[in-house]
């Protein structure tokens, strides 16, 4: 008998790979269902199959790592749309972020959520590095071949290149507010001894900001920081898992060899038997799955959906909501009083003028101290800081062990000190950078009509 | 534990939406919409729904290509090349025909002439009432505000910055008035203005972009602006800067404000050479302007000049010339002194008393070197003086 053709069609259908096929089970039916969504899953698949409770909970990791990343998302998604509309030149960039404010659908949307997840991605980032600290997630557990150190420099070296995107994001608009922030930004690093006026001109490709720093800037800004920072990212994230999963897994595992507990969950091989009194324990799962472990399908996902939805919800109302400045065009003959740098660096900002100290005829060089050896010692220390640790596995992934009391404190007064140097330096300094209260009101620059 | 994910995921999911869906309406709903919709309504009853079928919708723009410039105002200001709507409300209105002979909206667009903000589709932003914008709207009610009587004066304002070369332009009343006293009054004397003139004051040239930081207001009790600033400066510039040589020529108030605005509108504006033909592009001198002034810096008579004694006297015989002829004609000096003081120049000079005696202490401080080269230099001015005389006199 011959087969119709709808019919040939229908049967070339049934071979085609399902919806289920393709995607991932959302309410497995069993054990087995709910790790195949994982392993099976192209997306899914640097997800493990099973996560310690610990892990989902927010008041572990408030899930600043993974709001980073979320912002991250949204920034790439918001900042390729972008790319289509602006235009990196002198004359043409501040013409073009108008005509996104004014003229094209959706532009100011597009804009503000851009601007808004750039700086809460640089908050989120630093408050993510933190906790990393404050719960000594960045100490080696009672896994094997664990390097969490490792992780912690990349981290570091995250964090770093965040603040660059920024940086070199802010000058894009070339509005006043960006022409002047990056003025303020390069020269406080034109005080590094010997090679600051390289690092200046290599910076702004010349001698002063224009069409070379402009196209420099955009150029990092749109390919080598973005794809940088998404190959950290994933290394970070590889990481994680060759580190078997957030550290507090390892605190889970401690605990649970402290209390007695089934035997049938570890299993203890003996190795020949001839050395009298040693065995090799290779504890090939050290986490009871029955108290301690729940399906990463579909609980992990629905929660990770929760945190990407409320990412999006909170910089969306806040574009809504706050929007993004654009100032005057630049004018290199105009400065703007006060002239900041962009808030994240308002610290070091502060700090130069803070030891900016003259005597008599002496002259403390702030610029130096302040703008250059401070921050310099603050990132050696932060590189240093797995080797300064001296704790033990019982101080890794839990808030505030008693063991790490004294670095805890100390790295908590300095990022408080960090914070609130920033707070002043954003609300608190006026023209001539003048200290003044909130509830002050500035003298307002008069205008020329 | 998990229970209210879900929960979570519809809610955070819903207000999402919420979001969204509020940026769909602010985009569905732009501020110019309404007036479009208004436009068409009035053409609808003035000439009926087959023109009123020909008014834009959506944003409507004027792009001056060369300029890299862009004036949105036309998305509201409907009106403005339609015939038949001068009596219409704004934005509404047709423009004046005069001023557009030479100006095509379609060339020149908006802004050029009326500052404001032609980016932008929004109201306040596009009268340029917002923070972070420096180029007001340039309409009546800032003469109201500075008390003009020319309705337009900040209009005439911006003409002077393509036209600033030329000696009159057409139509502005106000900035010809400020151009005249600038010229008469040798402002050049002790400024330089388009390269020419003395070091004796700043240079003038570009005085309209200077920043409205570097003033100082106390004095100022209306309105703290740049404007302000000036128009008081030129009225009396020692209760603005006490050091100050710069004399009171006691303007009035509608003068200081002519000349406030050509002040102001001293600015580097990029306009395309397309944009400018048959505007002088120039500075160019009369002769005698430029015999004048060569006279009063390089003649004999330049000391006077130099040690600012011309501020307040004429030396006529010398050409030196006053603005303010606060003080007698220096020419007549050696004949003066003992008709005044009872005394010789030269022993009035070496020991002055009252009014010169607190000038040439405080404001033009001299040594006895440069005394005996004024005293020399006056003879010689008398001398001349007396020539000149007897040569008008022999005169037929």
């Amino acid at each position: 008998m011959a087969v119709s053709p709808l019919n040939q069609i229908r049967r070339g259908l049934r071979q085609l790979p399902s919806w289920e096929d393709i995607t991932w089970t959302w309410k497995p039916r069993s054990e087995r269902e709910a790790g195949d969504a994982v392993v099976r899953n192209f997306l899914l698949h640097w997800f493990p199959s099973k996560i310690t409770r610990r892990a989902m909970e927010s008041s572990y990791s408030l899930w600043l790592g993974t709001i980073s990343a979320v912002l991250f998302l949204i920034l790439t998604l918001t900042g390729v749309v972008l790319m289509f509309l602006y235009v990196p030149s002198v004359e043409r960039a501040y013409g073009s972020i108008k005509d996104l404010e004014y003229a094209i659908s959706y532009g100011r949307f597009l804009r503000a959520t851009h601007r808004i997840a750039a700086h809460l991605m640089v908050a989120v980032v630093f408050l993510h590095m933190m906790r990393v600290f404050l719960t000594g997630a960045f100490k080696n557990g009672v896994l094997a071949r664990q390097n969490r150190p490792l992780n912690w420099w990349i981290g570091m070296v995250m964090l770093l290149a965040t603040l660059l995107l920024s940086f070199t994001g802010y000058l894009l608009p070339w509005d006043q507010l960006a022409y002047w922030a990056i003025t303020v930004g390069t020269n406080i690093a034109r005080a590094v001894p010997l090679i600051g006026d390289g690092i200046r001109f290599f910076l702004l490709g010349g001698h002063e900001i224009n069409q070379n720093t402009l196209i420099r800037f955009y150029v990092l800004h749109c390919i080598f920081l973005p794809l940088g920072l998404g190959a950290l990212f994933v290394w970070h994230m590889w990481r994680i898992h060759k580190d078997g999963g957030l550290a507090c897994h390892d605190r889970v595992a401690l605990d649970q060899k402290a209390a007695p507990a089934p035997p049938a969950s570890t299993k203890t091989y003996t190795l020949l038997g001839i050395t009298a009194g040693r065995t090799a324990h290779v504890e090939t799962a050290l986490i009871d799955e029955e108290r301690h472990l729940v399906n990463a399908a579909p609980l992990l996902l629905r929660r990770l959906l929760v945190v990407i939805l409320l990412t999006f919800l909170v910089s969306a109302a806040l574009a809504m909501l706050v929007g993004a400045p654009l100032e005057a065009p630049a004018n290199p003959d105009v400065t703007p009083n006060p002239a900041k740098a962009p808030w994240y660096f308002l610290w070091l900002q502060e700090l130069v003028t803070i030891t900016t100290i003259r005597i008599g005829g002496w002259t403390l060089n702030g610029a130096f101290v302040g703008g250059v050896l401070i921050p310099g010692l603050l990132l050696l220390w932060g590189l240093a800081v797995p080797w300064l640790d001296a704790s033990g596995p019982t101080a890794v992934g839990t808030w505030f062990p008693p063991s790490r009391r004294r670095a805890n404190t100390i790295f908590l007064i300095v990022c408080l000190a960090l914070i609130l140097l920033t707070i002043i330096g954003t609300f608190m300094r006026g023209p001539y950078w003048q200290f003044y209260w909130p509830w002050e009101r500035w003298p307002a620059a008069p205008p020329r009509f | 534990m998990f229970s209210r994910d879900r929960t979570l995921v519809w809610l955070a999911g819903f207000l999402g939406v919420v979001v969204c869906a509020f940026a769909v309406w602010q985009e569905m709903n732009p501020g110019y919409r309404r007036y479009q919709r208004e436009f068409r309504r009035l053409i609808e009853e003035r000439f009926g729904p087959e023109r009123a079928a020909l008014t834009p919708a959506g944003v409507q723009q004027i792009w001056i290509r060369s300029a890299n410039r862009v004036d949105r105002c036309t998305s509201c200001h409907l009106g403005v090349t339609w015939e038949g709507l001068e009596n219409a409300d704004l934005p509404y209105r047709t423009h004046s025909k005069k001023p557009l002979e030479h100006h095509p909206i379609e060339r020149f667009g908006c802004t050029y002439c009326h500052g404001g903000q032609g980016y932008a589709t929004k109201l306040p932003d596009a009268h340029g009432w917002v923070k972070d914008w420096e180029e007001p709207l340039l309409d009546t009610t800032l003469a109201k505000d500075y008390r003009v009587r020319e309705k337009w004066a900040f209009v005439e304002m911006n003409c002077n910055v393509c036209h600033r070369f030329e000696r009159e332009i057409d139509g502005a009343g106000i900035v010809n008035l400020g151009k005249k006293l600038i010229r008469e009054k040798g402002c050049r004397a002790c400024h330089i203005i388009n390269g020419r003139g003395g070091t004796i004051g700043p240079d003038l040239t570009w005085e309209g972009d200077k920043n409205p930081e570097q003033y100082d207001y106390t004095r100022i009790t209306t309105l703290p602006t740049l404007l302000a600033w000036q128009i008081g400066h030129l009225q009396s510039p020692k209760s603005f800067s006490p050091d100050t040589v710069m004399p009171d020529f006691g303007f009035k108030s509608h003068e200081a404000m002519a000349i406030a605005l050509v002040l102001m509108s001293w600015r580097k504006v990029d306009i395309p050479v397309d944009l400018l033909p048959g505007v002088v592009r120039k500075d160019v001198p009369t002769p005698e302007e430029l015999e004048r002034e060569r006279t009063m810096r390089e003649g004999e008579g330049k000391f006077f000049v130099e040690k600012t004694c011309f501020i307040c006297h004429d030396v006529s015989s010398l050409g030196i010339v006053s603005a303010t002829k606060i003080g007698p004609n220096l020419a007549l000096a050696v004949e003066d002194a003992p008709r005044r003081f009872g005394r010789t120049l030269d022993s009035f000079l070496m020991n002055p008393t009252g009014t010169m005696q607190v000038v040439l202490s405080k404001q033009i401080q001299l040594t006895d070197e440069e005394k005996r080269e004024a005293i020399r230099l006056l003879k010689l001015a008398y001398r001349k003086y007396k020539e000149q005389q007897s040569a008008a006199e022999n005169k037929p």
